[in-house]
């Protein structure tokens, strides 16, 4: 009996120092890459994920809500959205800027979060910022009133199609107020202008489609197979997006059709929320061979 | 001593598992804005023939994919990618799909407003 115990404890003492000498070899080594182009593996993303989302919502606990119905104060967080937000997070038909798409983790698209999260979160969120995803905390930068007049445009936005966002923040906009930036905005969000003279490798490139797809933010809004962390549900699921008949339910799903609704969804459909996001012909083309594997 | 707690621990552990299944099972409020019956929308939604074109989770032969699929559909933020997804706008895009859309491949399915408000009661369910 007590020949076994003792076994037992140096078993478990020897599998203990092994994980730890892995864990520091791994460590030390610089084995695990920090590149923003590699996403992390599953069961780290997973435990982020989780991590993140445990934490905000512990520490989002007692926070008093007000009254965020009145329309002005929607209107004050949609001034504000407008001028510090939508670079990242982009809005409803407006590409995040190109920088914003290079970041990992990639900004959420907040009409989906907004679904997910309380005002008191969301709140938390915006006041604190979170560590290692760019998100900067908002406290010593907006007052109290301001913080929460963008939770109360928050809480609007998933119910905003792309033309009423636009239409609102141009109207914001060309009443006169010295502090505010006078540059209407188009629907066609930014413009970064891809060199036209790359050719798209044909046929595209699969393997390097997947990892376009990470850079182009396509996670944060469709659900995608393969894809870590590729869950949300802003648009259509793309299981399955192979043998899909129609692409945005009216054109037809051929290559040609698909590379050129990624580079350029507004001009082939003018009110569809999905942005430009300046996708160039080669990266279209990889996306695209990477999506017609999903059969 | 030894012998009540464990009693004690075991009693904690089946209270916790009974209140985590009672939980699990209790089906979840109707989000506001919903009507309709959604048994009656399920039933529906294959009598409308919705799955030659969508695939759709818990309506028998519904694997479509000329258009999206619905899974998930309740959490989904844009309709046909230009309409926010609220109860409300549901019903009208199923109802006139090209008054919203005048590009849409959907076609209006002459559905009446109380068959419409039955499926989008099923379809609010998928989440």
């Amino acid at each position: 009996m007590r020949l076994k115990l003792r076994s037992v404890i140096l078993l478990a003492l020897g599998l203990v120092t092994g994980a730890l000498a892995a864990g520091v070899i791994v460590l030390y080594a610089g084995f695990y890459n920090v590149a923003a182009t590699h996403q992390h593996f599953r069961p780290t993303f997973w435990l982020l994920k989780t991590g993140l989302r445990e934490s905000v919502e512990r520490h989002a606990r007692g926070i008093h809500v007000p009254t965020l119905t009145d329309p002005a104060l929607a209107q004050r967080g949609l001034d504000l959205y407008s001028v510090q937000c939508v670079q990242c997070h982009g809005a409803p038909g407006i590409a995040p800027q190109p920088f914003a798409l290079g970041l990992t983790p990639v900004p959420t698209n907040l009409a989906h979060s907004v679904r997910e999260r309380s005002s008191a979160e969301l709140y938390w969120v915006l006041k604190n910022g979170i560590k290692m995803t760019g998100m900067p905390a908002w406290e010593f930068r907006l007052s109290e009133p301001d913080l929460w007049s963008v939770v109360a445009f928050l809480r609007e936005l998933p119910y905003l199609a792309p033309e009423q966002y636009v239409s609102r923040v141009n109207a914001l906009r060309s009443e006169p107020d010295v502090n505010r930036s006078q540059t209407p905005i188009s629907s066609a969000g930014s413009k970064f202008v891809s060199d036209p003279n790359v050719q798209p490798a044909a046929p595209g490139d699969a393997e390097r489609g997947k990892r376009a797809i990470e850079q182009y933010a396509c996670v944060t809004c469709h659900r995608i197979p393969g894809i870590v962390g590729a869950h949300a549900p802003v648009g259509p699921p793309l299981e399955r997006i192979a043998t899909r008949q129609l692409i945005a339910g009216f054109i037809a799903n051929t290559p040609e059709n698909m590379v050129r609704w990624l580079r350029e969804p507004q001009t082939m459909h003018p009110r569809t929320a999905m942005p430009d996001l300046g996708v160039t012909a080669r990266d279209a083309s990889d996306i695209a061979a990477y999506l017609y594997t999903l059969r | 001593m030894m012998v009540s707690d464990v009693r004690l621990l075991f009693q904690c552990v089946a209270i916790t598992l009974a209140l985590a299944l009672t939980g699990c099972g209790k089906s979840a409020p109707q989000p506001p804005g919903i009507a309709g019956d959604p048994e009656r929308g399920k039933l529906l939604l294959r009598q409308y023939g919705c799955g030659a074109c969508h695939t759709i989770p818990g309506v028998a032969a519904a694997k479509g994919n000329v258009g999206p699929p619905l899974e998930a559909i309740a959490a989904r933020v844009y309709l046909a990618g230009v309409l926010p997804n609220t109860p409300a706008n549901m019903t009208r895009w199923i109802r006139a799909p090209q008054e919203i859309d005048p590009r849409t491949a959907m076609p209006n399915l002459q559905v009446s407003e109380s068959h419409a408000q039955d499926m989008v009661a099923y379809l609010y369910r998928l989440r």
